[in-house]
């Protein structure tokens, strides 16, 4: 797994500093959306090779929901954003 | 009955190493310690508002958060005093009782950090008076560069004893010495 992070807060951080709390690319359904839509969200996940969008927290830092863009095969790390930001931004 | 606080680490230190070595693990007992939190978008609202109150120390835990700490006031007037500085901009609650300050100095003190804290410690990439929230062992606490060779931890009661004897465990190779002082102001 990647070993180290770069909190947009904090700076270059270990991982284990973090806890990976799932896929970050998953889209919330309407709340009137079929139960097999539902289902899909809560329950269907992929297991990728390559790049993944995943929520990270920073329990032992700041405290707050990083989005990490990194690569499962050759551990690279894209991108690690606030997970607010990217919320508002519409990237969720 | 009046509540008498009691240091976490009152029993383990006692009165501390008989001798002074140059590299000390100091304890201060009174610290008046309390967090600021305001919504993310005031962060620089709560630096202005804070800007008056010159003698007091203020942390970094996250943005919009942030730990202040005092060696001149008593319990509770940090808290009303703050709260009075950041009305309808932040929350202040003290936690006095609730976090436990360390102060560990000498030319060795990077070394010994060095084993439980993975940042880089160098004064180009952490610079005095940086502050941050991270991951010393297996503990969380808030650590501070208060000198070349100088850094404060702040960590929750609770995990005092623990990280304390870490410490001493890191420092052991440097005769890493440790004892109260009264508070923040005289650091001998």
């Amino acid at each position: 797994m990647a070993s180290l992070i770069h909190c947009p807060h904090c700076g270059v951080r270990p991982k284990e500093e973090f806890t990976v709390r799932g896929d970050a690319s998953v889209v919330r359904p309407d709340p009137e959306a079929s139960d097999e839509a539902w289902h899909e969200y809560v329950h269907i996940r992929a297991n990728p090779r390559g790049r993944t969008r995943e929520h990270w927290q920073h329990v032992f830092g700041c405290r707050r929901f990083l989005v990490v863009e990194r690569d499962t095969v050759t551990h690279e790390v894209y991108g690690v954003s606030d997970g607010s930001d990217v919320a508002r931004g519409g990237g969720r | 009955m009046p509540f008498l606080s009691r240091h976490p680490l009152e029993s383990k230190v006692d009165s501390g190493s008989s001798i002074r070595a140059v590299d000390h693990l100091e304890i201060p007992r009174s610290v008046e310690i309390v967090t600021v939190l305001s919504r993310q978008t005031d962060n620089a609202t709560v630096i202005a508002g804070f800007a008056p109150a010159g003698d007091l120390v203020m942390r970094n835990v996250a943005p919009g958060e942030w730990l202040v700490l005092s060696h001149t006031d008593l319990p509770d007037s940090l808290q009303r005093r703050l709260a009075g500085l950041l009305t309808d901009i932040a929350d202040v609650v003290d936690q006095s009782e609730g976090r436990v300050l360390l102060r560990l100095s000498g030319p060795n003190a990077r070394r010994i950090l060095a084993k439980g804290v993975a940042i880089d410690l160098d004064p180009s990439a952490f610079a005095v008076g940086q502050s941050a929230n991270l991951r010393c062992g297996h503990v969380a606490v808030n650590f501070a560069r208060s000198g070349e060779n100088e850094f404060e931890l702040v960590v929750f009661r609770s995990f005092t004893e623990s990280l304390f004897e870490d410490l001493l465990v890191m420092g052991r190779e440097f005769d890493l010495s440790y004892g109260f002082s009264s508070g923040l102001a005289d650091p001998v």
